[in-house]
């Protein structure tokens, strides 16, 4: 199926709405250069942004994203997350799981430190950056 | 030879509905309708019934493609629920001979209710002179309807948020799930939607040769051989398969002999198989 295609199913059930598609472009550009493409022959990362994309289509209150970042170069993961931080400038809720805390702690105003499935540390991202073992752990510093 | 043609495509658009509707509810489900063809003749001699109780001919042809429709539903809502239960091979099994089950059900209920029941709905009138060529007005008809119901098919699957989501369960189910696609309704509809092609199948196909009680286990075969051609699955293909082999078919059928060109078609299935099995226009 086409990238557009692809986004249109992420309104489902409803009618796909063309302000919305227009906003999703917008935050992601290359979909729009790609919209007739086969989404099987984008690269790891376009196909990342078009999940994200798909998953914005239904205009959410809240994204809950599972490590955006895998499989993407340093660049592309820079990238992706000045896309997310501009929808959260927009007003929208973001819940991610995040290996690269700097990454997600620049995103985030709070963050949860897991250690098993169980929440350690919990602060604002300030207070997070700033720890001790979130520093060393994490930040390699 | 023109002529010969030209029946070939009328004939080959008659395939191609049907192979779209086995092709769809395999892709979707995994099922192989082996009782498409006798649902199709079913529809035909409902429809004829009706016509013998004093229906209008459209009214009766309508109330026999509707019908026909909605046994499909009712049989992907029963009988096809322990079949998508299944998974991978023994699912296609279940389906195949519980389909196969179906189709001998409904050939021996005709043969023993209507043995001799037939759909004619010869259009009577002149041929039509295009170019010099005098094409038969049921040719015209049944042409027409089938290109009408294939141009319906593409928008329908390009446009329509149901279409889309339908051509996602095909490729991914997970994937369709994960947007919030139900793929069991998705399946329930498009088996009433196959109901219905075949059925449309029976009408068209009675205005040029009489649809007789007996006909299913031909159009079956007819149905799945284009299904395999086009690739199991593909729309888009199923309908250049239908055009395709309709011509084969009767060519061969005009310059060798009916018999040959029932091997001819199952030697085009073999070979399809052999050298590409995903089909003309298949992936994966």
């Amino acid at each position: 199926m086409a990238v557009q295609e692809n986004l249109y199913l992420g309104s489902f059930p409803r009618r796909p709405d063309a302000a919305r598609l227009e906003l999703v472009y917008e935050t992601f550009p290359r979909l729009k250069e790609r919209a007739g493409q086969h989404a099987g022959t984008l690269s790891g990362g376009e196909q990342q942004m078009l999940a994200v994309g798909r998953a914005l289509m239904s205009s959410p209150s809240l994204l809950v994203l599972d490590e955006p970042t895998t499989g993407l170069s340093p660049i592309l993961a820079q990238e992706a997350y000045a896309a997310l931080a501009a929808l959260r400038r927009d007003g929208l809720t973001i819940l991610v799981a995040e290996q690269q805390v700097p990454l997600a702690l620049d995103l985030a105003d709070r963050g949860y430190v897991l250690d098993h499935g169980r929440i350690t540390l919990t602060g604002s991202s300030e207070e997070l950056a700033n720890d001790p073992g979130v520093r060393q752990a994490y930040l390699g510093v | 030879m023109t002529a010969v043609l030209v029946d070939g495509v009328v004939l080959g658009l008659q395939f191609a509905i049907l192979g779209v509707g086995l092709t769809l509810v395999y892709g979707l489900g995994g099922v192989v309708n082996l009782a498409h063809g006798q649902m199709a003749v079913l529809a035909a001699i409902f429809t004829a019934r009706l016509m013998d109780n004093g229906l209008p001919t459209v009214v009766a042809a309508g109330v026999g493609v509707l019908g026909i429709g909605l046994l499909g539903i009712v049989l992907d809502r029963t009988l096809m629920q322990p079949v998508y239960r299944q998974r991978g091979e023994a699912r296609i099994l279940l389906g195949l001979l519980l389909m196969l089950g179906v189709g001998f059900v409904i050939d021996g209920v005709l043969e023993w209710r209507y043995p001799i029941e037939a759909l004619n709905l010869r259009i009577a009138g002149e041929p039509f002179t295009v170019g010099g060529l005098k094409i038969r007005r049921g040719s015209i008809v049944a042409s027409g309807a089938a290109i009408t119901v294939g141009l319906m098919l593409v928008a329908f699957f390009r446009y329509t948020t149901f279409g889309r989501a339908t051509r996602s369960v095909i490729q991914d189910e997970e994937g369709a799930r994960l947007c919030g696609i139900n793929p069991s309704v998705v399946r329930t509809v498009i088996f009433g939607l196959s109901g219905a092609l075949a059925g449309v199948v029976a009408i068209t196909q009675s205005m040029t040769s009489p649809v007789v009680s007996t006909a299913g286990v031909s159009l079956t075969i007819f149905a799945l051989i284009v299904a395999v051609v086009g690739g199991l699955g593909s729309v888009s293909g199923a309908f250049l398969a239908g055009i395709l082999l309709g011509v084969v078919n009767t060519l061969s059928a005009f310059y060798i002999g009916t018999f040959v060109s029932s091997i001819i078609l199952v030697v085009a299935a073999a070979v399809t198989i052999l050298f590409r099995p995903q089909g003309i226009l298949g992936t994966g």
